[in-house]
């Protein structure tokens, strides 16, 4: 069922006009969307794409497409992607746990006080790459470098003076961006081979 | 009715250059919101002016589900910033 052919004369010159208005309007926002650098504005604007697109099919008559891709391109697509930027696009830092005060108390407020320079650093930084900092909390010395080396985490702070990273690219972007935090590349593979020879 | 369609038509570019140039992440949401209930109500429209109920009952659905869809959105988004914000103080 194709109405711009079906309907004649006059009718068919408005209908034509305002169904080339709206299919001109999915280019657009293609276009916007790919211009897009920041990840979360790219999926909102995925969203205006499939709730266009979605005007559009239903414009063609095409009701079954249309609400497929309401639901399955706009619901379902956006919010699954939405988690995985979410949990991808952190810098996991494992902290060791410090020891409880002698008075008793709250050992979250100490900490956060104890890691709030290095955040403030840290956190502009890879919110300029879209990254946020999720902190991971280990009891003693042997259980951070054991997560270090099993790959559970990107970097460490409280092993040596400076940030140790075992991420190429992350070593990379503190070192350019924060030079006098301070921080060292580990290969972890090498130094597990290293560790297997000896 | 076709008047109308255009007008809306022109009314969607408002929201489409706002999420264009916003660097806010809410004000895209909202762009976002006002561009998901303006294109529902044009697929109402569309279906009073062709009188096809197929259309007006995805129209309806669509109206009601891609609001729950920019709500599980905003949810996530909202999480993400008060993670945020908590490692910042």
């Amino acid at each position: 069922m194709c109405w711009p052919i079906v309907l004649v004369g006059k009718d068919s010159m408005t209908e034509d006009f305002y169904l080339i208005a709206m299919t001109a309007l999915l280019p657009l926002t293609a276009g916007l969307l790919v211009s897009q650098i920041n990840p979360y504005h790219a999926l909102v604007i995925r969203g205006i794409l499939g709730a266009i697109s979605a005007l559009i099919y239903a414009l063609f008559g095409a009701a079954d497409v249309a609400l497929t891709e309401a639901l399955v391109g706009t619901m379902l697509s956006i919010t699954l992607y939405a988690v995985a930027v979410r949990s991808s696009m952190s810098m996991r830092l494992g902290v060791l746990e410090e020891t409880p005060d002698a008075d008793g108390s709250s050992i979250g407020i100490k900490k956060r006080r104890e890691l709030a320079p290095l955040l403030a650093n840290l956190n502009p930084v890879l919110t300029k790459y879209h990254m946020r900092v999720e902190l991971l909390t280990y009891p003693d010395q042997a259980a951070l470098t054991n997560a270090l080396m099993e790959k559970e985490i990107h970097g460490t702070h409280g092993l040596s003076e400076s940030l140790q990273i075992r991420i190429q690219r992350l070593h990379d972007i503190i070192q350019a961006e924060l030079p006098t935090l301070g921080s060292t590349y580990i290969d972890v593979d090498r130094v597990k081979q290293q560790d297997k020879t000896v | 009715m076709n008047g109308l369609l255009i007008a809306m038509i022109l009314a969607l570019l408002i929201p489409i250059y706002e999420a264009y140039q916003d660097e806010d992440i809410w004000q895209t949401m909202l762009a976002f919101a006002s561009i998901a209930t303006k294109t529902a109500m044009m697929i109402l429209a569309i279906s009073v002016v062709r009188d096809d109920w197929m259309i007006g009952m995805v129209g309806v659905l669509i109206l009601s589900l891609g609001n729950a869809s920019l709500m599980l959105l905003a949810h996530i988004l909202r999480r993400m910033n008060l993670e945020e914000g908590r490692s910042y103080d």
